[in-house]
């Protein structure tokens, strides 16, 4: 465990000034930012938006919807790619390979480094959405403070099972990032997937294709999206498809014959 | 004791035998120079060396113990260097070191002791991208030293360095060698960087070892007269004389060739010669020097 640890720490290092970490920064802010922009050019509709008292589910359909649909599963599918890709580009996949670690804990904290990052997506997203509805209460004269109460627990529960239906995402971006020595191909391949998402979304058989579970959870949560209502196990099968992913993605990884 | 030891080690890829039995022996405590051309087969026997690529067949051991059933304990002592250096470009030259330092868990202290080793003190928070090759040379090197090794593996260590670098980074390596009793395994295709680096040399030539041993046993090789070459007024003339006489001769480039012969038998063909008014301009001993010797074993 405490070789996990150490090697964790180094993981965590190498994703410092990478492009990746700023893509996670910069992606989940970037709405927050917008709806905040937006409102306060059109601030005059702004009292009766907050003196609404479901200001805060509004709030969350209205942000939630580009980052389901758009910055959740994008981000995702760069952030994987990204700091995988960091071991080709870097020629250090020999390097690593040589040193005293386990392949199953190179393989285990590369990946917990990229979920780390994905709750950190989630979590710089919720408090940029909270900092942007304050901050026209805060700036613009007349506009109360936002009504009703900011509750964290159906809040917590939504951050968790969004975060559980973008893990196919990860774990099908893992397993491609670290078959391939060129960020093109997995980043190409995840974006068609994405594209083929949006497409399909419509159909019912999008429940069986591990890019669309943000995006049907999204459209489940609004009241014409009820034909979705029926997947609650949307969730299950989310994370079923990581697991297996990332069991395919382990026993590809380790029966590399060259490593670096 | 060995500080490394395969045991016929082969390795092929695609309908190509790259590695046909290779049996190392680098006595622990030396600096072992392992010599060869382009192609012959060093990187792959290193990269199998550092488990990089699977065994196919033969055996693996790094003081004594076998290294594909503790490598892990074995990667603990061992710091290595292959091909190109392996850096994260974003990262300045300490934090490259510190993703290390973590992993073999030895102090923080040795990342700037080691960075004043290789002369990289001072890049402070400059980025490994703007690093020259041979600074990138030098902090891969570094991390080769970084958690103290019994064993350094380095391929290639000088690819990149200036004259004045090559110096600095040999004379490291002596001195890491002298002073904390470290082995040292070094590729290289150049032979006079091995000279005057290893204390012992493998050679390696199309998959197999041709030469292993003391620099000393090879330098004893370049002792060894090879030939004699002569130089006459009538070089067809004075190889008639020399052949009736029973020696094996042969004009070659304007000069007669002939085999190994004592002081003696020189000085009896030096007079046979001029008594046949033959005038003799030049008479000299070709010895085998150590390239030589190299390019004869690697082109056998």
């Amino acid at each position: 465990m405490t070789a996990f640890i150490h090697v964790f720490h180094s993981e965590w290092l190498k994703r410092k000034r990478s492009f990746a970490s700023t893509l996670v920064i910069g992606g989940s802010l970037f709405t927050p930012a917008v709806v905040a922009a937006v409102r306060l050019i059109h601030f005059r509709g702004l009292p009766a938006i907050y003196a609404a008292d479901a200001f805060w589910p509004n709030m969350w359909q209205a942000c939630w919807e580009s980052m389901a649909i758009f910055f959740l599963p994008l981000g995702a599918i760069l952030a994987t790619s990204l700091i995988t890709q960091i071991e080709f580009k870097s020629n250090a996949w020999k390097q690593v390979h040589a040193l005293p670690i386990s392949t199953a804990v190179i393989f285990l904290t590369k990946l917990g480094v990229i979920l780390v990052m994905i709750f950190e997506f989630l979590l710089l997203f919720n408090a940029g959405m909270y900092v942007s509805g304050m901050i026209p209460a805060i700036v613009v004269p007349g506009v109360p403070h936002p009504r009703g109460t900011f509750t964290a627990l159906p809040l917590l529960r939504e951050n968790v099972l969004y975060f559980i239906d973008v893990l196919p995402i990860a774990g099908a971006q893992y397993l491609m990032a670290l078959r391939s020595n060129n960020v093109l191909v997995p980043i190409g391949i995840g974006f068609m997937a994405w594209v083929g998402a949006l497409a399909a979304v419509s159909s019912k058989a999008a429940i069986w294709w591990p890019y669309s579970y943000t995006i049907i959870h999204y459209i489940s949560n609004k009241p014409k999206g009820a034909r979705f209502a029926s997947y609650h196990q949307l969730h299950w099968l989310a994370a079923i498809s990581f697991v297996l992913l990332t069991v395919i993605s382990y026993v590809l990884f380790v029966t590399k014959k060259e490593r670096g | 004791m060995y500080a490394l030891q395969t045991s016929d080690l082969h390795h092929r890829f695609v309908n190509h035998d790259v590695l046909r039995g290779i049996d190392i022996q680098v006595p622990a405590g030396s600096i072992y120079g392992f010599l060869g051309p382009n192609g012959a087969g060093k990187t792959t026997t290193l990269r199998l060396v550092l488990g990089l690529l699977q065994t196919q067949q033969g055996e693996i051991r790094i003081f004594g113990k076998r290294f594909d059933r503790e490598r892990i304990a074995i990667l603990r002592n061992v710091g290595s260097l292959i091909e190109s250096p392996s850096l994260y470009d974003h990262l300045s030259a300490s934090e490259n070191l510190r993703l290390m330092q973590l992993i073999h868990r030895c102090p923080a202290s040795r990342i700037a002791e080691v960075l004043e080793l290789v002369g990289l003190a001072d890049t402070g928070r400059k980025r490994a991208k703007q690093f020259s090759l041979g600074m990138r040379q030098r902090l891969a090197i570094a991390g080769a030293l970084l958690h103290r090794p019994e064993l350094i593996i380095l391929d290639e260590p000088t690819n990149g360095l200036d004259p004045s670098g090559i110096i600095e980074i040999r004379n490291l390596l002596m001195e890491l060698n002298r002073r904390d009793g470290c082995t040292i395994l070094v590729s290289s295709h150049l032979l006079s960087e091995i000279e005057r680096l290893a204390t012992h040399v493998g050679i390696l030539g199309k998959g197999k070892l041709l030469f292993q041993g003391t620099v000393d046993e090879l330098r004893r090789c370049r002792q060894e007269v090879l030939s004699i070459r002569m130089s006459t007024s009538d070089n067809a003339d004075a190889v008639r004389a020399i052949t009736d006489d029973g020696i094996a001769a042969r004009v070659d480039e304007e000069e007669i060739v002939l085999p190994a012969l004592t002081g003696e038998r020189i000085a009896g063909l030096n007079r046979m010669l001029m008594a046949r008014n033959l005038d003799v301009y030049e008479i000299r001993t070709v010895r085998n020097d150590l390239e030589t010797i190299f390019l004869n074993l690697v082109q056998e």
